[in-house]
């Protein structure tokens, strides 16, 4: 009942295109956050699903209902806004029960069922002020209830944490999830914050450019990104990306000496084809003395930068055949590699160390930045590489 | 005051030692570094002047309306020679309790209207993006400027049923409320359309979301919320149309019963003697017609300037 599908969804303003040919399956009661950056059409896309907007083309189905041509009032839907959208003129109990007046419900019915949302969002005793009279994190919570109270099939929810200071943001974050937990209703949820799509989802949509790049539970993206957008998009910081090409017996790095040993090459990479390399921060290791297996050949290179975060410490190293320019760059260096280490590791800026990065969590991408591998396994006879 | 300022560039007057200055140089420096007392008096010159010019017209009628019938006018009438009967002969002479009513009754539906349809076009103009929004908009404005008397010859031909055989809107309250209507939408389109852009899109789509139509958000929320924008649109409608002088003299006859405005029945008192023109009935009736909107404006004023004025600067 509460399942909803896109088809093709398209939407084209002028000669913009907004979101083009969507493709989404969200099951009853599924949490799916549709993530990416400003401008990728995320929005848009929710705006279509509510039907504040029109698509171009494709089909819009909300349970078993087609409901492309409705009006939002007849799909089934509530939604929760960035700006909050209170109404200023009305008490929050007037507020809530909008939606229930206006269906003609019967005022008993509305009373019990405004008092109901109310303590669900933990805003007993706060009926009669005004939206003016209340702080950010129970204007939203008002925001909240107004959404519930009506039951609808399908909650939508547009960065509506954006607006709020970062601490109430995360306790906000937790109420979404235990609210979520008891309502057992689908929800749609919008954000820019990779975070909060990784915390609270079941599945998340990453979206750039008006195109859905990936949908898949947190996890999933994070490991197995679809392609190079996804790997850099989700996950803070951001994967290294190195620029590399296939060689006849594995990968190297265009700008370093990073070289990754693969048995037979690349599967389906001919040697010389540019590729990229994408390894985590976490997933570059310090090496003291002997590589251990699973690892790339060490990799010399400079500490540049140190940047502690109490529980773990950020490097960034240029490496070796790298650091011959020297000086700041505006972009990032080719060479430069980011990794997270733990935060009593003994490192200082301008040291010299070798590192090695985890086989297992590398993932290549072709040309285009799709996704060849994630992981190259075992070499069969590490001796060889040393 | 201080000997050092008054040096003259070496030119040597007589009489002009510390001691020995006269009155308005005095004067003049005590305007020039303590202006709080001249301003002070500017303003209450220029209050009194303005008081003056916009209250002597009202005074002089009320002065014009109780000399007795046929005695000369006094300026400062003496209090036992004024007939104040006069005020209640104006209801007597004609009814024009009657005409009040029609010039109350004409400039409330008149207003109503004109909310309802200006709502509607202010929010298309303030809230909608379309081609030719620009343009539009341009050409309601130019309408506003137009002479009323332009739409005189084709409104009457029309209203008399020289135009479409059977239309015959010549003596009725539809003959005024729709040029009314016309000439006074423009303003009111205008101050709704700046007004109802300023409501934030995410009301509007959440009143949709829980449940309304475009329509039901125009009235349940966006309207609302530009209370005073409604009202003073809905103000400067009711005191323009109650005012009106070409249309309401030039749609109908001047009988009461033909929705006649209070412009017909001061006509009507002119008449109100035998023999002679009865200027004081006149001068009271005026007096009487003045009422219902200076009541209006002095409630409403606040309304009003806060409407105008927030209208340009709001969020």
């Amino acid at each position: 009942m509460g399942r909803v599908q896109l088809e093709d969804v398209t939407k084209r303003y002028d000669d913009v295109v907004a979101v083009d040919r969507m493709q989404l399956d969200i099951s009853d009661g599924e949490f799916v956050t549709l993530v990416g950056p400003s401008g990728c059409g995320k929005s848009t896309t929710m705006e279509m699903i509510a039907g504040l907007t029109r698509p171009t083309a494709g089909r819009v189905r909300i349970g078993d209902r087609e409901v492309t041509n409705l009006p939002p009032k007849d799909r089934g839907i509530a939604m929760v806004f960035q700006n909050i959208a209170l109404f200023p003129h009305m008490s929050v109990r007037d507020n809530i029960s909008f939606g229930l007046r206006l269906r003609k419900m019967d005022a008993a019915e509305i009373d019990s069922r405004v008092a109901e949302a109310a303590e669900v969002v933990e805003l007993g005793g706060m009926l009669d002020r005004m939206p003016d009279e209340l702080s950010g994190g129970q204007r939203q919570r008002v925001a909240i209830g107004r959404a519930i109270v009506r039951n609808p099939d399908v909650f939508l929810m547009d960065e509506p944490l954006a607006n709020l200071d970062a601490k109430l943001r995360v306790h906000m974050r937790t109420q979404l999830q235990r609210l979520h937990r008891e309502l057992d209703t689908t929800i749609i949820y919008v954000t820019h914050n990779q975070a909060e799509a990784m915390t609270m989802s079941d599945r998340v949509a990453v979206i750039d450019g008006g195109v859905l790049q990936q949908i898949a539970p947190p996890l999933e993206c994070y490991d197995r990104p679809a392609n190079e957008f996804v790997a850099t998009f989700i996950g803070s910081p951001a994967m290294n990306i190195i620029d590399g090409r296939g060689t006849p017996d594995g990968v190297e790095a265009t700008h370093a000496d990073i070289t990754v040993p693969i048995d037979g090459g690349v599967r389906g990479v001919d040697p010389g084809v540019p590729l990229r390399m994408g390894i985590r921060p976490e997933d570059v290791h310090l090496v003291d003395g002997e590589v251990s297996a699973g690892m790339t050949p060490a990799v010399g290179a400079t500490i540049d930068v140190i940047e502690p975060m109490g529980n773990e410490m950020f490097v960034y190293l240029l490496t070796d055949a790298s650091g011959l320019q020297g000086g700041m760059q505006a972009e990032a260096d080719p060479g430069e590699l980011l990794m997270s280490v733990d935060p009593d590791a003994a490192v200082s800026e301008g040291q010299a160390v070798e590192v090695a990065l985890d086989r297992s969590k590398l993932h290549l991408f072709d040309a285009e930045g799709d996704a060849i591998a994630h992981g190259v396994g075992e070499v069969a006879s590490p001796a060889e590489t040393g | 005051m201080t000997p050092e300022r008054q040096t003259d560039g070496g030119v040597v007057t007589q009489g002009r030692s510390a001691e020995g200055v006269g009155p308005l140089r005095r004067w003049a420096e005590k305007a020039i570094y303590a202006p709080g007392g001249l301003y002070r008096a500017l303003f209450i010159v220029a209050m009194l002047f303005f008081l003056l010019t916009t209250l002597f017209p009202f005074y002089f009628l009320f002065v014009l309306a109780v000399a007795p019938t046929g005695g000369a006018v006094q300026l400062l009438p003496a209090l036992d020679a004024m007939n104040l009967g006069v005020f209640l002969e104006v209801y007597q002479k004609v009814d024009f309790l009657r005409y009040m009513l029609n010039s109350l009754t004409l400039a409330l539906v008149t207003t109503a209207f004109v909310l309802v349809i200006s709502s509607l076009a202010g929010y298309v103009f303030g809230r909608l993006r379309f081609p030719g929004r620009q343009p539009l908009m341009l050409i309601i404005l130019a309408v506003s400027y137009f002479p009323p008397a332009a739409f005189l010859v084709p409104l009457y031909q029309l209203f008399t049923g020289n135009v479409i055989a059977g239309v015959n809107l010549y003596n009725t309250a539809g003959a005024l409320i729709l040029p009314f209507s016309a000439l006074f939408m423009p303003l009111s389109i205008f101050i709704l359309t700046t007004f109802y852009r300023q409501i934030p899109d995410g009301l509007e789509d959440a009143a949709r979301i829980e449940g309304t139509t475009r329509l039901g958000a125009l009235f349940r929320v966006i309207v609302p919320l530009s209370a005073p924008g409604v009202a003073t649109a809905g103000v400067l409608t009711f005191i323009a149309v109650y005012n009106e002088f070409f249309f309401s003299q030039l749609m109908n006859n001047g009988q009461p019963e033909n929705w006649a405005p209070i412009v017909g029945g001061l006509l009507q008192l002119q008449r109100a003697g035998q023999f002679e023109v009865t200027y004081e009935v006149m001068a009271a009736g005026s007096i009487m017609a003045v009422i219902p909107v200076a009541i209006l404006v002095v409630v409403a004023q606040e309304k009003i300037v806060s409407g105008l004025t927030s209208g340009a600067l709001k969020e």
